[in-house]
């Protein structure tokens, strides 16, 4: 929610964190335009490539269980992120809980047995840190960012945080008020409610089906015995990878990791694995919900993806990116650059432990909203079956590595990037197999990727917008549109809409 | 901004450069002034007026090249607001010897990037390549500098492009036009009170023409600045600036500078204002201040950080924990060439009173001009504010920024290196002084935004 808001209020300049440190060089510029007439210049070719490393990650587990992992790089600027990493996260939330995990995580710095929440606050920005803490799906994190000089004093609070929170009824009254504000406002944006619609439609009443946050009504039935029981029984060191990245030696964030989580207790029995979710929904769904006073509509065409660990990974990454990752792909193409009908499209293939979705997202006028849907449905459909040049599948490569080096240039891309493979059980130096598993993919692969994992006949399609602006025409591209109006939308169900007697309940006060 | 991934509003509010850092590290890792390293940049100016800064940093296979132009949201043309950012999407278009979009084709598809921003004092344009490509950028960046060649139908469809991005940023977020009305209600005179999105009017009467006399008038080597950080040979840079750059002529005409200034405010002024789909009252409040070079610049900085910056700020703590009148607080100093603005803006939790949440924010400010602030806090807010910078120049496109703005808007690469001393100099007295100098009634302005439905007779202007 914090991130919302910040975007919300827009004016605070977000810095540009955006070079990219280290990326492979063996693209040859391929898209000199030939019919240049004489007169004009072509660009000077590139000068030979220089070869580039990543940080190599060291890791040790504990005599608790606890998974350790560093990534070091000396030379980078005195910074310093430490995450310690549960893995479990909103996914474990009771469907009558949801947004549990994620209030349990956001109360950890809100009080310990030795320090109320303002101390915490105060003690960690002293250090000229800051520090974040949330669910998202498989895990919940904490970390924080500091200079390398601080980390000593930084690590003390991320432990204390970790093991000694005591969750005050009153932070969690404060917390839950805070939450269904930030609800509120998410609810009445376009996007973020288009994004809670896509959940549900792809996921009906399985795990990830919910917003990770939890809905007006969840959030209102959270209690301290709830909150202390989701922290007792997944806040343990056999269940969590503490990751340190940045300027700091293997052996001085092993010797802090072993003075402030050696001690720090397994419990006798074993942990329970988490339940595997639900089957999906079979249907595919064309989803509009009706919010006359939208300013624009989103537009979102979302289906399954893949799970983290499934062997097409590389190949699902490369098909995105040409679809829809970055300025130059194609729904971008045709959306923005060709027709001006948004100021960005893209498209996602969210990986998770179980299968996650593949989301295309646009935002545009209520009155060409159908034209955006039909795009993304041709675009998908079009990549499954038209050939595809390397002149294109090339560029599309180097754009997705150069994105992989920027994310881990800064410590904190670093650590999650780091941490994502640990959640996964996937090995740590895949970071410097990343280049070569990139570029081994073919168009081929691009194309049998798209057909058997991406097809288009298994895509939902959902907009948030003013309806009588598109309607018509939408229903005259899809046959079984679904509407529903805003104040009748329920996001704890798979049927999205709120039963008559369910209304008329609720429409009191 | 070109695309999504940047806000429009970078307003240039992206931090003082208050602190100069570079590699080698020093040892210890403190941030005490004396430790820190200069950045160490060259500066030249070719004959035409172009002015080159250039930092080397072998320490990654990249170079970030930035072209920062003075011009920028003020000197959007009369009946054309919203025009230099408009233009600088124009600027991905075809040149005489560039297709639409060829910016693309030399950076993204080489494993680079590119953007761009828009600000109300200057226009940059900004992209990161693998270091061998650096030739074919400055290449590139010259040519669309000397010439911009774009045909109507691009026109008119980036035109598409940039009303959606006002869609998308300003109407359908709930307190996107609130962003809107800060600029309009804080300035009466100065071309600052028109925000750089512009508006749909004015967008739509923009035309080719209107592109073709805004880049003759104002992208001119003597009206920019080339910044290069990253892996080069500067021997090779030269040459490359000088073949590339060197050959573009300076033109004749004088370059046209804002004059207008805004008087100093006389009195308090209110708003209330209303919006569809706003789920929680809003207040904002803006203060006029020095502008960016002004030496209270730095004091204003610290300000800022102890009003607002993380959950132990003095507006959080009162505001959001203690009394859970507002959801969500922000101060931002935003210090521009003309004029500065000192914005607090204030989202309630629900239920609350408006009247009681701005009695509560300006409760804060009369503390800090009635009391020095803690020395405790001050080093907090300082710390913060040198840790936020280290993380800005992490890269070599945030320490091209961190150039930029120096050179451009503070006059003086040197800065970078220069202005750390003197935030660390600020003084609990300082603080207070320019709290009771600038931080008056008088010189305050109120908006109060609302959801339409609450709207009774009162509209506007009080």
């Amino acid at each position: 929610m914090k991130d919302l808001q910040v975007i919300q209020m827009g004016a605070r300049a977000r810095k540009i964190k955006a070079s990219l440190q280290t990326i492979m060089l063996l693209f040859t510029l391929s898209s000199t335009d030939r019919r240049l007439s004489a007169q004009q210049e072509t660009p000077p070719p590139p000068g030979p490539p220089r070869s580039v490393q990543f940080p190599k990650p060291v890791e040790k587990t504990l005599s608790n269980g606890l998974r350790v992992i560093v990534a070091s790089r000396p030379e980078s600027v005195p910074l310093v992120t430490a995450m310690l990493m549960i893995k479990t996260g909103a996914e474990a939330d009771p469907p009558e809980l949801s947004g549990l995990a994620d209030m349990t995580a956001n109360l950890l710095a809100k009080g310990t047995t030795t320090r109320s929440a303002p101390e915490i606050a105060e003690a960690i920005e002293a250090l000229g840190g800051s520090l974040d803490a949330g669910a998202r799906w498989d895990s919940s994190t904490i970390s924080i960012n500091v200079l390398s000089s601080r980390l000593p004093q930084a690590m003390e609070i991320l432990s204390d945080v970790v093991r000694h929170p005591v969750f005050k009824e009153e932070e969690i009254e404060r917390q839950r008020r805070q939450t269904l504000d930030g609800l509120q406002v998410a609810l009445r944006q376009p996007g973020s409610l288009a994004r809670f619609v896509a959940s549900r439609v792809l996921f009906g009443d399985a795990p990830y089906a919910h917003p990770i946050s939890g809905t007006l009504e969840t959030v209102q039935r959270i209690d301290r015995d709830a909150i202390v029981r989701f922290h007792r029984t997944y806040y343990r060191p056999d269940n969590a990878v503490l990751v340190i990245g940045g300027r700091i030696s293997p052996e001085g964030a092993f010797a802090l990791a072993e003075r402030f989580f050696g001690d720090w207790a397994r419990p006798a029995q074993p942990l329970t694995s988490s339940t595997s979710s639900a089957r999906l929904p079979a249907k595919s769904r064309i989803v509009v919900i009706d919010k006359p006073d939208a300013g624009q509509a989103a537009v979102i065409l979302v289906r399954a993806g893949i799970k983290r660990t499934d062997a097409d990974y590389f190949r699902g990454l490369v098909a995105n990116s040409v679809l829809g990752g970055g300025f130059s792909s194609r729904l971008n193409q045709e959306i923005r650059i060709r027709r001006g009908l948004s100021y960005g499209a893209s498209s996602a293939l969210d990986v998770r432990r179980d299968v996650g979705p593949f989301i295309a997202s646009a935002q545009t006028r209520n009155e060409t909203a159908d034209e955006v849907a039909a795009l993304m449905i041709t675009e998908l459909e079009r990549l499954a079956t038209d050939n595809l040049p390397d002149a294109e599948l090339t560029p599309r490569k180097a754009a997705l590595i150069g994105n992989f080096a920027r994310t881990i240039e800064t410590t904190g891309g670093l650590v999650a990037q780091v941490a994502s493979l640990a959640l996964y059980g996937l090995r740590l130096d895949e970071i410097n197999d990343y280049i070569r598993n990139i570029q081994a993919i073919t168009a081929d692969d691009v194309q049998r990727f798209t057909r058997e994992r991406l097809n288009a006949s298994e895509a939902n399609i959902v907009i948030v917008g003013n309806a009588r602006s598109f309607l018509d025409d939408l229903k005259k591209r899809f046959p079984n549109v679904e509407v529903i109006k805003e104040d009748e939308l329920d996001l704890n169900s798979g049927a999205l809409r709120r039963s008559q007697a369910q209304t008329g309940k609720e429409a009191g006060p | 901004m070109r695309f999504v991934k940047l806000p429009f509003s970078l307003l240039l509010s992206m931090m003082l450069s208050y602190q100069a850092f570079s590699e080698p590290m020093p040892r210890r890792n403190d941030l005490e002034t004396d430790n820190v390293p200069k950045i160490d940049y060259r500066l030249r100016t070719l004959a035409n007026g172009l002015r080159v800064v250039s930092v080397e940093d072998h320490s990654s296979p990249t170079v970030a090249i930035q072209v920062w132009y003075h011009v920028g949201s003020k000197d959007d043309p009369e009946g054309r607001s919203g025009f230099a950012h408009l233009f600088e999407h124009m600027m991905f278009k075809s040149t005489k010897n560039m297709k639409d979009e060829m910016m693309d084709r030399l950076t993204e598809d080489v494993g680079g990037f590119n953007n761009a921003f828009t600000a109300d004092d200057v226009t940059v344009y900004f992209e990161v390549v693998p270091s061998n490509y650096l030739e074919t950028l400055l290449w590139a960046e010259a040519d669309r500098l000397a010439s911009l060649n774009v045909n109507d139908e691009s026109f008119r469809s980036e035109r598409e492009v940039v009303k959606e991005e006002f869609m998308q940023s300003y109407v359908a977020p709930p307190y996107g036009k609130l962003n809107l009305l800060i600029e309009q209600r804080s300035f009466m005179v100065h071309p600052y009170r028109r925000p750089g999105i512009g508006n749909i009017e004015e967008l739509n009467a923009a035309t080719l023409e209107d592109v073709r006399r805004f880049h003759a008038t104002y992208y001119r080597p003597d009206n920019a600045t080339l910044v290069v950080v990253g892996d080069f040979d500067p021997k090779q840079l030269d040459a490359w600036v000088d073949k590339y750059f060197g050959r573009i002529p300076k033109p004749a005409a004088p370059l046209p500078r804002v004059t207008a200034r805004e008087p100093e405010r006389s009195g308090e002024r209110r708003y209330i204002e209303h919006a569809p789909n706003v789920p929680l009252p809003a207040i904002a409040v803006t203060y006029l201040v020095p502008p960016q070079r002004s030496d209270d610049a730095f004091a204003l900085r610290v300000a800022e950080a102890v009003l607002a910056e993380g959950e132990s700020s003095r507006l959080y703590q009162r505001l959001v924990y203690e009394r859970q009148l507002a959801q969500f607080i922000n101060a931002n100093a935003d210090l521009r060439e003309d004029h500065g603005l000192f914005v607090l803006r204030v989202i309630l939790a629900s239920g609350k009173d408006p009247a009681e949440a701005e009695r509560a924010l300006l409760a804060e400010i009369e503390k800090m001009r009635s009391a020095p602030v803690a020395n405790a806090e001050l080093e907090k807010a300082k710390n913060q504010l040198l840790a936020d910078l280290l993380r800005e120049r992490e890269t070599n496109n945030g320490k091209a920024l961190a150039i930029g703005e120096a050179t451009v808007l503070l006059g003086d690469p040197n800065r970078v290196n220069t202005d750390i001393a003197r935030l660390q100099a600020v003084s609990a007295a300082d603080v207070q002084r320019v709290m009771q100098r600038y931080f008056t009634d008088k010189n305050r302005v109120i908006i109060h935004y609302l959801a339409e439905s609450t709207n009774a007779q009162t509209e506007g202007k009080r």
